[in-house]
């Protein structure tokens, strides 16, 4: 070999060297690149597809488990009509003791609070003070187990019930009410 | 033996010459390198094409798929805080304090010779200690016995279903005057008698429709 075709078999080695290069790094390389990429997405996509679908099933199965959540929910919610509670719930207590053969009632609003539980945001409390001037102890039991009994958002905290002195037939009562009623 | 002389000697000299060119060598060498890598190149590009089609068809199912798991993620969770709160209104509806059955309880204890003029109950801010004081006038032979009578037979129909009830008398005081019962004028005394319970040691709650049935047939009794 003389000393031209060496120096033509170094260029040439370089140029198959720079021809290595250049094929990696512009033509090789960026497909690899995006075809590993691609590859990665499609993991997890796929991954997401499948999770998606047991999420799915599992709302589903949800809805079914919680019907019953739900039905109990809204019967608790339409238990109270809607607007201010001022407006409608001193004629509601003095119809339903009115229906219990008590005739003397009042009703008037202590106080409202929110709840601090996330889960009762929606929901207020009502402190009441009703007062019943007149009622016969017993038809006062009777038609406070009903109130118990069909109001089942609204706990008595105080009671108080004294003998009238006019009227040793009848006593006076006092009940402080506390309602939970759904903001609509 | 004959000369025998070669007059192409030089051109096939300049012939083999041209045949082991190393140049020549190489080009060749990079030709068949360049074809391989062409054809890599082409197989490289072949596998990327197939991926991008099956990342189309996974996007595709994947646009069809996120709205309903969207909408499937809002109402879990609708559906799980609809949990939560009815959880916790049933919470507050049985553990709430039940007066009526109370009052019938207090009511049985009544005897004729006793009468009571004024009850208070009073449920603590946590609902778990229920206060109530009774006031009231017992007369008899014995109106001191008779009080106690009605603190025992009280202590009796409360700690039927309150194991834990306290029945105690605040005051019990003789009175001056003397009370008509039955025709008969007998001493009297005054007293004060208050039940505490303690909600946190109660049994479980029924359920709101044995509630309902219960009460109902007390209010039947």
């Amino acid at each position: 070999m003389n000393k031209e075709q060496t120096k033509k078999i170094i260029l040439g080695t370089f140029g198959v060297i720079g021809l290595l290069y250049v094929y990696f790094a512009f033509f090789l390389g960026p497909l690899n690149k995006s075809r590993y990429s691609m590859a990665a997405r499609m993991g997890e996509l796929q991954n997401k597809l499948t999770s998606s679908k047991a999420e799915i099933a599992n709302v589903a199965k949800l809805e079914a488990s919680a019907r019953a959540a739900t039905v109990r929910y809204e019967t608790l919610l339409t238990q109270y009509p809607e607007g201010a509670p001022i407006a409608w719930f001193p004629p509601r207590i003095r119809t339903f003791f009115s229906s219990q053969q008590i005739d003397r009632s009042s009703a008037r609003l202590e106080g409202t609070a929110g709840f601090t539980e996330k889960e009762l945001s929606s929901w207020n409390k009502y402190t009441w003070i009703i007062d019943l001037p007149q009622a016969d102890f017993g038809t006062f039991g009777r038609a406070l187990a009903a109130l118990e009994n069909s109001e089942p958002l609204l706990s008595v905290n105080r009671l108080r019930i004294h003998a009238a002195t006019e009227d040793p037939e009848f006593q006076q009562v006092s009940l402080t009410a506390l309602t939970i009623i759904g903001k609509k | 033996m004959p000369l025998q002389l070669n007059l192409l000697h030089e051109e096939i000299s300049q012939e083999r010459q041209r045949k082991r060119d190393p140049l020549k060598l190489s080009m060749y060498v990079a030709v068949a390198l360049a074809g391989l890598l062409a054809l890599n190149y082409l197989w490289s590009a072949y596998r990327t094409l197939t991926i991008k089609a099956h990342l189309s068809s996974i996007e595709r199912d994947w646009s069809k798929v996120e709205p309903q798991v969207t909408a499937a993620q809002k109402r879990a969770e609708q559906l799980n805080a609809i949990i939560t709160t009815t959880k916790t209104l049933d919470q507050f509806i049985d553990n709430r304090f039940f007066w009526a059955p109370m009052l019938e309880k207090i009511s049985r204890c009544v005897t004729p010779n006793l009468q009571i003029i004024n009850l208070e109950g009073l449920i603590d801010e946590q609902g778990k200690a229920i206060t109530i004081s009774l006031e009231g006038t017992a007369a008899g032979r014995e109106p001191r016995a008779v009080a106690e009578d009605f603190r025992q037979m009280l202590l009796e129909q409360v700690g039927k279903e309150q194991p834990a009830v306290k029945v105690e008398f605040r005051t019990l005081e003789d009175l001056d005057t003397l009370v008509s019962v039955g025709g008969n004028n007998v001493p009297a005394a005054h007293f004060t008698v208050s039940v505490t319970l303690n909600t946190g040691s109660k049994p479980p709650a029924p359920g709101p429709a044995d509630r309902k049935s219960k009460s109902k047939k007390e209010e039947e009794s």
